[in-house]
């Protein structure tokens, strides 16, 4: 029988009253969050008013992880933002804006939107078969106001071409051009009366370039231009520019070794050609967007040690392109940005000690700022500028420019040459983040080290020595006792003044190293509000290529960490001021598939596991002493183990395989967290009795999907044999959605988007998300150990037929449950706490809410009573009435109100205080906090007043003062005037 | 003005596709359709959040508010909350759907949305953890070509910080107990004392044989009490001076402290230091 449905609200509403919620005054205190957008592509940021009539702009991207976003170019604050594939992308894309128009339109993969440029709010979404090639904004239609969106597809799998007119007020068809055709489509350009689309047309060998002459009224075809590249273009890559929307829209191409540049006026037959100064190693053309702008363009040229510029005009009469004037060779890249101002073209050029201001008239500069000592920390690779030529006192101009920087940061550079903003971009599309503890002061451990060695006397007479040395420091000390004082009873924070990091007895000061894509690494200060306290570039990793992190280790004792990626590279930097030891750059080919972290004779060390899930014969002292998983090429699990096969030299050897069943497709393996404690081996019951957990240390979770079937299957394996331990089906799972698992403790739990007939009523149908939980125990009755009982040890490897050794009988005792959700789910992961004592969370992203979940280990408990009330006894429990719902209740978001972005991966590291357990996501938003599941029991948070409590001891002391005298008085009166 | 703008814009493209949909199937209420393959594709639905008592105003919703549809075996979909505050789905194949809203500030309900293979549509609204067949109150096409979406309230982040209150103090149960005995204490001598001669002769004749004197004979120094209680100093008792030490007269004034205004009221009346003796022992 089911509830009725707002009796089952009304439950829901009232369930959720034991989640801790965040309090308004922590936030900012105990978390911290990176709002970011990725790093701004070249061609798809620029400065946009929104507003016709108003001069304020703001600052549009579509970045290369798929944000779009605005930025206000004042502060560096995010106006709004908008995932837009929901996960993340690898650049591309398109981003346009009609001049004074309050919208945006953009493009990425196969639809075509439009956003409103103030409010952020979707104008329209266009979804089509095929990938979009280019996408431009039609300034000047028929139809009044209108500006329409002009889309270039490649569609049916390159064997078309289609542009597409679509209405800039729904996205609506406006008319359709398509040409079957095995042209490469390359972009579309426009100028006042005509729409060109221009193609590669022939062989990868020699293209030509292809220019479709189109009517911008009915999108016939009005002539069709073959130019010849005489074998320059091999691929799209190579055509450097189409100049779009300009009165005098050009393409561009160079030779092969960078000699001439050839540039054709689109609607011409002929081109022209310019040579380029010798030793180029880059050439970019940069031109304004705005039909009324002249029509001159900049073409930077850069070699190995600087780079230059030319001007040059463009004849709108005759076609004809002249040199109007070049820029001297300037050290470093440099970068250059184009504005423009109506007829006006403004050109900015960025080095690293000026920004210069230039008309596309003259090569006199209109104004030159230099840059702040030391405010650029890095060198601009590209940018956007937005110049304002100030009416009245004669020419007066302001320009400020938002540059991308070599450490992939956005930087807005104002006129007077300073820095009014830089936002961490880099930090989207992190690949591997990993915990590290404060490096202890080394020198201290070097003087201790160095006293244990020496005689008794001589590491007295030291020790005192180093004592009255450290007396220096008290004065300072004792400074600092009043700030501290005050700080510590008014709750604010407590400043290093010394910049330096130290731990915390807490534990909540510690370091995150996080790892991008990109080929940079930074160093967070989880303390401290997650400041960055370092980045570095650890190689340059090209444009569409990725850093491929399998691994990040951290060395305590040596204060270093390593990072391994795919393709033989690793980096070693010091954990603390990531200053790279040594580094090994990515071949071309991919060779490591994964990174095990392991315990060998020497600590901790990370081993490269091959593609095939082969690990080659380690040093010696790097053999590890357990069983490594590995999977290989065909989704099986391997289990390796190492072996001395002659002599002393141990070489790894597949002790099991789990081949998944055919049909079946590996989607999860969860495995319990490297740091795990348990408190207690088993769980009370109600009647005083135990059920104790099943805690096998070397058990791992593996589910599978059945594409044809529909089903999900959750294997539980012994890695040290490769057994099953334990298996369970699930019915009509969607395999398209994502399926994810976590384990931990006696506990593992999956994920997945199931439509199902229950199996008492198979004509009701449970549709939507779900949670499956299962515990594991030692056996199915309390108070019983199984065979195992307690002994000290036990070897899965022996005989299944020893009784009471191994085998069937130390099966576990599985107890199932699985509810609903009320949201998707992902990037799941669970608390660690020092000793395990408090209990547990399931941490989980949500995709379509923005934020992370905790959903407290009792809610997700599978030993609810389903079908009648708790009896005294499982109340005393802790449990609850089952509810196949768990709503996700906004008490239990711990990012609260904040708009946290693509998460990708959690992790959680344990704090020195029990009841804390820190927690960090990264993927395009950098979030973290700290998370105490079972309340804050151990410190006294910040609902614990102290102006209050001395404010009560001092109101007290003075009562006591005030009536000491009066009840003394009372005293003496009443015995002088005893009556007798 | 925008909004009935697009309103009527969106009325417009209805309007237009009306004639092609009702040709194409009898059951269809809305939208353009076009065959592709099995089953028709439903171009267009149209969702809206209406202004109510709970968002007076929609248009201030936060930009990153949007819908998802999911079903079995699709992928699925976004509609992102639009400057008309709809949520615009597109190219629907036939399927039941279940349509859930995003919004950092509001929850809504969750429709499940059936697009049948002739392209009618129906929109209910669903509870989750339910038969799928189970379904709500049907939302009905509005006349401007939407369904529009029912918001169930506001979320709470938050969790609210108890305040000092010195009246919250004051409203404990104990200290209430406490305040009401200090006042019985520190009262009842002098209600005593104002008493009429005779009916406090009468008053104290009762309390003689009340059991409950035992406590009250400390306060009010009442002589001779008959039961043992009565012959229990409490007063001295606190004081942790024991019977035998209670002698003379520092323990008279000791007792005369102790007892507070009691104990005053007992001696004045008794006019006799004997008669505090008395009432110790």
């Amino acid at each position: 029988m089911l509830l009725p449905p707002h009796l089952s609200t009304f439950l829901l509403l009232a369930l959720p009253s034991a989640v801790r919620a965040v309090f308004q005054d922590e936030v900012g205190h105990i978390d911290y969050h990176y709002e970011l957008l990725g790093v701004p592509q070249r061609e798809t940021t620029f400065f946009h008013r929104p507003r016709r009539d108003e001069k304020a702009s703001l600052l549009y991207t579509l970045s290369d992880v798929g944000v779009l976003g605005a930025v206000h170019p004042s502060s560096g604050a995010v106006l709004w933002r908008h995932l837009l594939n929901g996960t993340l992308t690898d650049g591309g894309g398109f981003l346009r804006a009609g001049e004074g128009e309050n919208w945006v339109a953009g493009a990425l993969g196969k639809s075509v939107h439009a956003w409103d440029a103030v409010s952020g709010r979707n104008k329209f979404w266009v979804d089509f078969s095929g990938e979009v090639r280019d996408l431009e904004i039609m300034e000047m239609t028929e139809n009044g106001g209108r500006k329409d969106v002009l889309a270039l597809f490649d569609e049916e799998d390159g064997s078309s071409t289609v542009l597409r007119r679509l209405s800039g007020d729904d996205g609506s068809v406006v008319w359709e051009f398509k040409e079957t055709t095995k042209d490469i489509p390359l972009q579309v350009s426009t100028n006042v009366e005509k729409v060109f689309v221009i193609s590669l047309h022939g062989n990868a060998a020699a293209y030509n370039l292809k220019v479709t002459v189109l009517d911008t009224l009915s999108g016939k075809r009005l002539d069709e231009l073959v130019i010849g590249t005489k074998g320059d273009v091999h691929s799209k890559e190579d055509v450097m520019f189409v100049g779009a929307n300009s009165a005098a829209p050009i393409v561009a191409w160079t030779d092969n070794s960078l000699q001439k540049l050839r540039v054709n006026v689109l609607g011409l037959k002929t081109r022209q050609e310019f040579s380029l100064p010798a030793g180029a190693v880059s050439v970019e053309i940069h031109a304004p967007h705005l039909v009324q702008s002249l029509p001159h363009f900049l073409v930077h040229i850069k070699t190995a040690s600087g780079n230059s510029a030319d001007v040059y005009h463009v004849d709108l009469k005759t076609g004809g392109i002249t040199k109007a004037y070049d820029l001297p060779v300037q050290r470093g890249t440099g970068a250059f940005s184009t504005s423009s101002d109506n007829a006006n073209v403004y050109f900015t050029r960025i080095t690293n000690e000026e920004i210069v201001l230039l008309s596309s008239t003259s090569n006199a500069a209109i104004g030159c700022w230099p840059l702040k000592e030391g405010e650029l920390r890095s060198a601009a690779i590209y940018g956007v500028s937005e110049v304002v030529k100030k009416t009245g006192s004669g020419e007066s101009f302001a320009v400020r420019s938002a540059v991308v920087t070599d450490t992939d940061d956005w930087v807005l550079v104002r006129k007077n040459g300073e820095i009014a903003w830089s936002r961490p971009e880099g930090m989207t599309g992190a690949v591997a983040a990993a915990f590290a503890e404060i490096p202890e002061n080394e020198d201290l451990v070097k003087t201790l080290e160095q006293e244990a060695h020496s005689n008794i006397l001589a590491a007295y007479i030291h020790r005192v020595n180093r004592h009255i040395n450290d007396l220096k420091y008290l004065p300072a000390y004792l400074n600092s006792i009043p700030s501290r004082l005050t700080s510590s009873i008014l709750g604010t924070e407590v400043s290093f003044k010394d910049g330096k990091l130290a731990r915390d007895s807490f534990g909540f000061h510690k370091l995150v190293i996080l790892a991008t894509r990109r080929g940079m690494f930074y160093g967070l200060d989880v303390g401290n509000k997650g400041k960055v306290l370092w980045s570095n570039r650890a190689f340059d990793i090209a444009k569409g290529d990725k850093w491929n992190v399998t691994g990040i280790h951290i060395d305590e004792s040596a204060g270093e960490t390593t990072v391994l990626g795919s393709n033989k590279d690793h980096v070693v930097f010091k954990t603390e001021t990531g200053k790279i030891v040594d580094a090994k750059a990515p071949e071309a080919q991919v060779s490591t598939r994964s990174a095990a972290l392991v315990n060998t004779l020497s600590g901790q060390v990370l081993l490269a596991v091959g593609l095939d899930g082969e690990i080659s014969s380690p040093p010696a002292d790097w053999t590890p002493g357990q069983t490594v998983v590995t999977r290989g090429l065909g989704g099986e699990l391997k289990g390796v183990t190492f072996v001395a096969a002659d002599g002393a030299k141990l070489s790894p050897l597949v002790t099991w395989t789990f081949p998944v069943p055919q049909g079946q497709k590996t989607v999860s393996i969860a495995t319990r967290p490297a740091h795990d404690s348990v408190a207690s081996i088993g769980r009370v019951l109600g009647d005083r009795s135990v059920k104790y957990k099943y805690l096998n240390p070397n058990a791992l979770v593996l589910a599978a999907v059945d594409d044809a079937a529909l089903t999900l299957t959750v294997y539980l394996l012994d890695t040290v044999t490769g057994q099953i331990l334990y298996s369970s089906k699930y019915e009509g799972v969607d395999a398209g959605k994502p399926i994810e698992c976590a384990m931990s403790e006696n506990w593992f739990m999956c994920s997945f988007f199931g439509q199902y007939g229950v199996r008492d009523d198979p004509d009701q149908i449970v549709k939507g998300y779900q949670i499956a939980v299962s515990d594991m125990y030692e056996s199915d009755q309390p108070n019983e150990r199984g065979p195992l009982d307690d002994s000290d040890s036990y070897s899965p490897l022996d005989p299944l037929d020893v009784p009471g050794a191994g085998g069937a009988s130390t099966l576990p005792s599985v107890v199932s449950q699985t509810y609903v959700l009320g949201a998707p789910i992902s990037a799941l992961q669970v608390t660690q706490t020092r000793q395990g004592i408090s209990a547990r969370q399931l941490l989980a992203y949500l995709p379509d809410m923005h934020g992370i979940v905790g959903l407290p280990r009792m809610l997700l408990e599978p030993r609810r009573p389903v079908g009648r009330d708790v009896t005294p006894a499982e109340m005393e429990e802790g449990l609850i009435k089952y509810h196949p719902v768990i709503e996700i209740d906004p008490k239990s978001v711990l990012s609260h109100e904040r708009d946290v972005l693509g998460v990708e991966k959690i992790i959680t590291s344990p704090a020195v205080v029990e009841s804390t357990s820190l927690l960090f996501a990264y993927g395009v938003d950098v979030f973290g906090t700290r998370v105490a599941p079972s309340f804050l029991f151990d410190i006294l948070g910040k609902g614990f007043n102290k102006v209050t409590l001395i404010g009560t001891v001092l109101a007290l002391s003075a009562g006591v003062f005030a009536l000491g005298p009066m009840v003394r008085r009372k005293q003496i009166d009443t015995r002088w005037n005893a009556p007798m | 003005m925008r909004l009935l703008s697009t309103i009527l814009g969106v009325c417009a493209a209805l309007l237009a596709t009306t004639t092609t949909a009702f040709s194409s199937s009898a059951s269809s209420h809305n939208s353009q359709e076009t065959q592709k393959g099995q089953g028709q594709v439903v171009s267009l639905i149209t969702l809206r959040i209406p202004a109510s008592n709970a968002i007076p105003n929609p248009y201030v919703l936060s930009p990153s508010t949007h819908a998802t549809l999911s079903t079995f075996g699709q992928p699925r979909k976004t509609a992102w909350l639009s400057t008309a505050n709809t949520f615009v789905l597109r190219d629907l194949p036939p399927g039941s759907y279940l349509v859930e809203f995003c919004c950092v500030t509001h929850a809504f309900a969750p429709l499940r949305l059936d697009v049948d293979s002739t392209g009618g549509v129906k929109v209910w609204e669903t509870y989750r953890g339910h038969d799928w067949g189970n379904k709500g109150e049907a939302v009905k096409l509005s006349t401007e070509g939407v369904y529009d979406v029912r918001v169930l309230g506001t979320k709470g982040y938050f969790m609210e910080r108890a305040k000092f209150n010195f009246f919250s103090i004051l409203r404990n149960p104990m200290v209430l107990l406490g305040v009401v005995s200090m006042g019985i204490f520190l009262g009842m001598p002098y209600l005593v004392d104002n008493m009429d001669p005779e009916m406090r002769a009468e008053w104290e004749e009762r309390q003689k044989t009340n059991p409950m004197n035992g406590i009250m004979g400390a306060a009010t120094g009442q002589a001779g009490a008959p039961n043992p209680v009565g012959n229990f100093d409490m007063a001295a008792f606190l004081a942790g001076s024991s019977k035998k030490e209670d002698s003379g007269p520092a323990t008279i004034t000791e007792q005369g402290e102790q007892s507070g205004g009691g104990g005053g009221g007992g001696s004045r009346k008794n006019k006799k230091g004997k008669g505090q003796v008395t009432s110790t022992y």
